[in-house]
């Protein structure tokens, strides 16, 4: 039993830390680049609906999961242009994005399916890694999942290479932390930082395309309950580091499916309890590492060329 | 020299007062037309949904007489959320503040409903919910001041807590033991908030009215409202006059975490008379919309709230007859929002020289712009691990 249990704690831990992972690695750039992004929920949201619309239409999980980031990337644009070219505040940027990704996401499912609540009933394409399988406990925790899954944990390396490792990521920290220098320097502010935005609100897509197309293949009002904002805070309490954030966003991952894993043993527990968890364990996270970590030192200040 | 001399010219047509108003106006005109092209491309008739909306909404009784009790919470909840956001403190978890509020409100009325005078319940219930608003905004603010963690997190975080820990509640400890659906002891009609005399809106509105002339007081003639305002426009001048920072932002969230407690209570005693498990007005969005487009003016904020309040309830009524689901109102909150957000960069751009961004910037006022009263608007957040 107790192997049977580890395994499926773990198996749906990893599931759960997914759509975390993806927004958090994105709201990790952005935030390198100096972007606060608190419309990471509107973004993830979007990606849930329009994911979960065009996979719903097309009968494929691929499109579903394209169409989702495209409308993350789409708003990430958006906020890219009213913080950076508009130069306005970024914090009623991202409150505006989120709210209007509530309200458009919201209407159009509504509007579209009326009471109805289809099932995408798609293929999410499980794969299963032949050698891995047959790891005792942990193998069937790892294999056998679908296929973004895995794509989702090689880009923790894709990340970390391209934050520490580019010229790009090079260009994301300097525009993050001294703006004037990188202007200087020749490194063009603008392009960077709005390169970052869209890179963030596309795996903020991807997260929300993961959860709605791939993992529960259903949209609900209001489903990401935050997650985005979680994601935005595990940015922060994995020190802006893809492979923190990884065991950050697994450990919040294990939170999320403690639920299941209770019932299995039996223990009875009010759900309320459970499902409160990751949002305490987040403020308990971030108090415990607050002033450890140095924010980029140019996060949520626009850049106007020649000001200074 | 031309074009500054025009543009002045342009700007001095217009009240000075009422000047910074033609972006929220822009905002909002801008955002019924791109929610009207948003309702055309799902086959909708816009024009007949807006005229819906305006004539149920303005046009009949009933639309006014909901829109006025509708109004209560969102004054309340607007006021409170001004005395933070004027502070610089962005209290994104009045929507939590609220939930908490109005399940002490719905437990401490109907505890004590019948054995008192109606008026003492009332009290006893506004109190309850202020200090289940005000508890809830405490665990933020302790990690605001002594842990330097940026409040948008945490308020946001303790919204979804709030949610968890009143579905628990109203389902165990604090369930009316007699029904079966999860809700607290049902407070009797006739024992709940009275109609304004002639009319069909509950007194609620008045608390409401006199909410937001208590900020407007604090803002304007006393020396906390100009505190909380030297805060908000520049933190590092507050520091160095000497002024309790800590204190002062402190202040702000459990005040403005009282005054949702407030609107959470006036919901229970006017209009519901108990707290259901699975009911989240979810007023939160729409204050913050408001209160922006209000420009954090204390005064303006009655008549951008009626504006508010009218389309939420018009936004029903037209629901119905015409299916459009009831969230295009959400949709033109964001809508306006980020209409908004364009129309004060070029308010920026087009402001006289003494007004211009560099100006503001020098004094230290990031989004100072963004302001119509004297002073002024939230500094940008300071997230985690904050500095000195």
């Amino acid at each position: 039993m107790n192997a049977a249990f580890v395994t499926a704690m773990l198996s749906a831990a990893l599931v759960a830390a997914v759509p975390l992972l993806l927004a958090s690695l994105g709201e990790a750039t952005a935030e390198k680049a100096g972007l606060l992004n608190l419309g990471i929920e509107g973004m993830m949201l979007s990606g849930c609906f329009f994911g979960f619309l065009a996979a719903y239409q097309t009968g494929s999980s691929t499109i579903g999961v394209l169409a989702g980031v495209l409308a993350g990337l789409l708003l990430g644009l958006l906020f890219g242009f009213l913080s950076i070219s508009l130069q306005v505040d970024q914090t009623l940027v991202g409150i505006a994005i989120t709210i209007l990704g509530a309200g458009v996401t919201a209407f159009l499912y509504r509007d579209i399916f009326g009471r109805q609540n289809p099932s995408a009933g798609v293929d999410a394409h499980l794969v299963n890694i032949p050698l891995v399988e047959s790891i005792p406990v942990i193998g069937p925790a790892i294999s056998g999942k679908p296929l973004l899954f895995y794509i989702a944990w090689l880009l923790v390396p894709a990340f970390a290479f391209m934050l520490n490792r580019t010229r790009f990521g090079l260009n994301v920290r300097a525009v993050g932390e001294y703006p004037f220098a990188a202007d200087a320097a020749g490194v063009s502010v603008y392009r960077t930082r709005y390169a970052a935005i869209m890179i963030g609100g596309a795996m903020a897509g991807l997260a929300g395309a993961f959860l709605a197309v791939i993992d529960l293949q259903l949209f609900q009002v209001g489903m990401t309950v935050g997650l985005g904002f979680i994601g935005l805070a595990i940015a922060m309490v994995g020190g802006w580091n893809p492979w923190r954030i990884a065991i950050t966003a697994i450990m919040f991952g294990l939170l999320r499916s403690l639920g299941n894993g209770l019932q299995i043993l039996g223990v009875d527990v009010r759900t309320e309890f459970i499902t409160m968890l990751p949002y305490i364990g987040i403020m308990v996270a971030l108090v415990l590492l607050a002033g450890r970590t140095a924010l980029p030192s140019a996060l949520g200040v626009p850049y106007a060329r020649g000001r200074r | 020299m031309s074009a500054t001399s025009a543009t002045t010219a342009r700007r001095a047509l217009l009240p000075s007062g009422a000047r910074p108003f033609v972006s929220s106006l822009f905002a909002i005109v801008a955002a019924f037309v791109v929610g009207g092209v948003f309702l055309a491309l799902r086959g909708k008739d816009p024009l007949a949904a807006y005229g819906l909306l305006f004539t149920r909404g303005l046009g009949t009784g009933y639309g006014v007489t909901e829109t006025l009790i509708h109004l209560a919470p969102l004054l309340i909840m607007s006021a409170g959320l001004l005395l933070a956001l004027r502070a610089g403190i962005w209290n994104i978890g009045v929507d939590g503040q609220l939930l908490v509020g109005a399940l002490f409100a719905g437990v401490a009325g109907s505890a004590i409903a019948g054995s008192v005078p109606a008026p003492v319940m009332w009290l006893v219930a506004a109190l309850a919910g202020m200090l289940g608003g005000l508890l809830w905004a405490v665990v933020p603010a302790i990690l605001r001041v002594k842990y330097g963690l940026n409040e948008i997190i945490t308020t946001l975080m303790m919204n979804y807590v709030a949610l968890n820990v009143t579905s628990w509640l109203v389902k165990g400890p604090v369930k009316d033991p007699d029904v079966v659906p999860p809700q607290t002891r049902l407070i009797p009609k006739e024992m709940r908030l009275p109609d304004i005399p002639g009319t069909e809106i509950h007194i609620g509105l008045l608390v409401g009215l006199v909410a937001v002339l208590v900020v407007a007081v604090i803002f304007r003639y006393t020396v906390l409202g100009f505190q909380l305002d030297v805060l908000g426009r520049n933190r590092f001048a507050a520091i160095h006059a000497g002024l309790p920072v800590g204190k002062l932002t402190a202040f702000a969230l459990l005040a403005s975490g009282a005054f949702a407690g407030l609107a959470g209570a006036n919901d229970i005693l006017g209009v519901k008379g108990l707290f259901q498990g699975n009911w989240s007005p979810a007023y939160g969005f729409a204050a913050f919309a408001m209160v922006y487009l209000a420009r954090l003016n204390s005064l303006w904020i009655l008549p951008f709230a009626y504006f508010f309040s009218f389309l939420a309830i018009g936004g029903e009524m037209m629901a119905r007859p015409l299916e459009i689901p009831t969230y295009f109102t959400e949709v033109l909150e964001g809508l306006m929002l980020v209409f908004f957000a364009v129309a004060v960069y070029f308010e920026r751009k087009f402001a006289p020289a003494d007004r211009s961004p560099d100006a503001m910037e020098a004094e230290g006022m990031p989004s100072a712009a963004i302001t119509a009263e004297p002073i002024v608007t939230p500094e940008l957040p300071v997230p985690t691990g904050e500095r000195r």
